[in-house]
């Protein structure tokens, strides 16, 4: 059970850094505080399911369309509500409250749409058979979740380390102010990386469905705590410290399933408290952030 | 003869005096208070419950109201009901608004133990009568509270009662010995996980359970769980959870190719509909479940038959999102109790009305069966018997019931092939 129990952790923690990968991108670079990402990852998980009911395409390439669409949406989103945030007193605590708002909006929007029964897609889309990994037997969609992810993972690493976009990036993580002194066009750099974060928090949402059961327009607030947690356990701002989070979340998360399971609700919050109170900064965290 | 000329004027006097009174003194309308979640993870078992009652508000609405005996006539019905987006905060305050500010004449709870926990002091402390649709948490039903009845789920405490009545007396005959239980950590299913418990243990029978377990409602992966029921080898497994916990239950069994010879779920049976579209036919067939009123057809005595109503339902609800299944038919009954205690009590006053609601009880039959409560206001009719889903031929899936025997219409099957 225990080995089991880990391996499963190693698999979901995978697919929990994808899911929070977005938010930490978008936190990176802007500073500004998400609550709508959980929405954003509903909605990506939304319409592989609707991609598939009513056209029979496989999430993966539905993965790849949500990619590119959200990015396209989060262009304008970002110059449409960020860039006044950045302008106020405190745009941190703002970008709470905005996204939050933006959140009960999506959530409201899409339940008249859709409403508000689960959504889902039978697991034989990602394949036939359960997959054996070191004598245990997982759901195939597990691993081709966790794949995704990883390669996710390194084209957001091959982004931010291996293209000069990438680069002008981590300038504007390191200090925005001194990025625009320098001539970076911090605004288009920004809305790329907002666009980008959104599209990973979509692409997170086309696996959703075989990782987290049925979806409804009203996921997106759980998904969000838990894509947090994730963040602030590695660390706020770091990529890799976001797939630090995811597997230590994911491995936590399937432990207390197996040998406290009626607390394992608890997990996030208890997470948090505990990396608030020992390591603030994160595991990854230093006093000053270096991209 | 002036003498008796007198009196006769003065008893016909009276009496038109007390009929102008009392039509004076009758309500405009009958309002009937209720809350629904249109979002959030309570939202598949309370839209369906909503729209049964609108349903059966519109179709008196059309006769030109609900006929109430006090004024002998009829009087429109006016639904109040608001949405409490599956938050139970949300929900107190609504309630609460429900009594206070809209004085509403009847209060229906929204649907499920969650979000009639907290209806159930509310109510008391307000001396209102709480018509509760289907939330069937034990605790709500106590010796000192007389302000509750519950419509149309049999209460947790005895629901699962011909689950165990199965295991313990048919199980042995077919080899099950060993019996796993998980559930959601609810009102609802932690009540009838612990009544089921009771049961077998009880029972006495050469049965134990070797897998206990609670999980949050909020549980949406059981792949790690399934591994750990599987490694306790048993015969039988009891699945207890709301429709997200199903769904994720079923898809995640039928993904990790683990298999079970004997599973049981509940709602398979109670939302068959939704549950074949989020999970599949495969991940159901074999499935253990409540075999629903939406299936059985139960000869109702008062309000439509089960074809009468699904064909209302499908033309009032075209092209909807939520799905007919049992606690559609729940909210119906709501309706027709409602009919039939307005129809017999002596005022709107809320302990007559109490009075009226029981006095219904073993009388009523309706399309979810007999409608009969305890003296604390549960449901002790209305009792689903255990029902299997078995593939019909021809791609899709029908109930076989399998207990108790005086009901049956088939054997179980056990085990249940491998899929």
């Amino acid at each position: 059970m225990l080995e089991y129990s880990i391996l499963a952790g190693l698999l979901f923690g995978l697919y929990f850094c994808l899911v929070g990968l977005g938010l930490n991108l978008i936190f990176g670079v802007m500073r500004i505080v998400n609550l709508a990402h959980g929405d954003f990852v509903m909605l990506g998980a939304l319409g592989a399911c609707g991609l598939f009911g009513a056209y029979a395409i496989n999430p993966i390439a539905a993965a790849v369309a949500c990619l590119i669409l959200f990015i396209i949406i989060g262009f304008p989103l970002y110059y449409l509500l960020v860039p006044r945030l950045l302008k106020s007193a405190d745009p941190e605590m703002l970008s709470i409250i905005l996204f939050f708002g933006l959140s009960q909006v999506i959530e409201s929007l899409t339940t008249i749409v859709a409403g508000p029964t689960e959504r889902s897609i039978p697991g034989n889309a990602l394949g036939e058979h359960p997959v054996t990994i070191l004598h245990q037997t997982f759901p195939s969609a597990w691993v081709v979740s966790a794949v995704a992810s990883g390669v996710a993972v390194l084209l957001v690493f091959i982004y931010l380390y291996h293209t000069r976009i990438g680069r002008l990036t981590r300038a504007v993580m390191v200090h925005r102010d001194e990025a625009l002194a320098t001539g970076i066009d911090v605004g288009r750099v920004s809305g790329l990386a907002f666009g980008i974060g959104l599209g990973l928090a979509a692409v997170a949402g086309c696996f959703a469905p075989f990782m987290l059961g049925g979806i409804t327009p009203a996921s997106g607030v759980e998904l969000t705590i838990q894509s947090f947690t994730v963040i602030i356990v590695g660390s706020l701002g770091s990529p890799l410290g976001t797939v630090l989070g995811g597997l230590i979340y994911g491995v936590s998360l399937m432990l207390m399933q197996t040998y406290f399971s009626s607390w394992a609700g608890l997990l996030p919050y208890l997470l948090l408290i505990a990396i608030l109170l020992v390591r603030p900064s994160g595991l990854l965290g230093r006093k000053v952030r270096h991209a | 003869m002036l003498r008796k000329v007198t009196s006769y004027l003065i008893a016909g006097s009276l009496l038109l005096f007390s009929a102008l009174a009392a039509a004076a003194s009758a309500p405009s309308e009958i309002k009937i208070g209720t809350l629904y979640a249109s979002s959030g993870p309570f939202a598949a078992i309370s839209m369906p419950v909503h729209l049964g009652l609108k349903l059966w508000v519109d179709q008196e609405n059309a006769k030109g109201g609900v006929m109430v005996k006090p004024y002998g006539k009829r009087i429109p019905v006016k639904l109040v009901a608001y949405d409490d987006q599956s938050n139970t905060a949300t929900a107190a305050t609504l309630y609460n608004q429900l009594i206070t500010q809209d004085k509403v004449n009847l209060l229906v709870a929204d649907s499920g133990s969650v979000l009639t926990s907290m209806a159930v002091p509310i109510a008391r402390e307000h001396k209102m009568l709480l018509l509760d649709q289907t939330g069937t948490g034990g605790t709500f039903f106590t010796p000192d509270n007389k302000y509750i009845a519950l419509m149309s789920d049999p209460v947790s405490t005895i629901w699962p009662k011909y689950i165990a009545d199965f295991l313990t007396k048919e199980g042995p005959k077919l080899g099950i010995k060993r019996i796993a239980l998980i559930y959601a950590t609810n009102d609802f299913t932690g009540t009838q996980a612990n009544a089921v418990r009771k049961f077998i243990q009880d029972s006495h029978a050469p049965v134990k359970i070797v897998y206990d377990k609670g999980v949050p409602t909020k549980t949406s992966n059981y792949t790690v769980l399934l591994n750990n029921i599987k490694a306790a080898k048993p015969d039988a497994v009891i699945q207890m959870g709301y429709p997200g916990n199903d769904i994720a239950f079923l898809r995640n069994l039928h993904d990790s190719g683990t298999h079970f010879k004997w599973l049981f779920a509940i709602y398979p049976g109670l939302e068959t509909e939704h549950m074949e579209k989020t999970v599949g036919i495969d991940g159901l067939k074999y499935v253990y479940t409540y075999t629903p009123s939406s299936v059985v057809q139960y000869h109702a005595e008062s309000g439509m038959s089960l074809p009468e109503f699904h064909k209302a339902w499908d033309k009032a609800y075209p092209n909807s999102k939520v799905s007919f299944g049992f606690n559609a038919v729940a909210g119906y009954t709501t309706g027709l109790v409602i009919q039939n205690a307005l129809a017999a009590t002596k005022s709107l006053d809320q302990l007559d009305l109490r009075d009226a609601v029981f006095g219904l009880s073993g009388k009523l039959k309706t399309i979810d069966g007999t409608f009969a409560l305890d003296k604390n206001g549960a449901q002790i009719g209305e009792i689903t018997p255990l029902g299997q889903l078995v593939p019909d031929g021809k791609g899709s899936l029908k109930f076989t019931v399998v207990y108790p025997s005086d009901v049956a219409t088939g054997k179980p099957v056990y085990p249940a092939p491998a899929k």
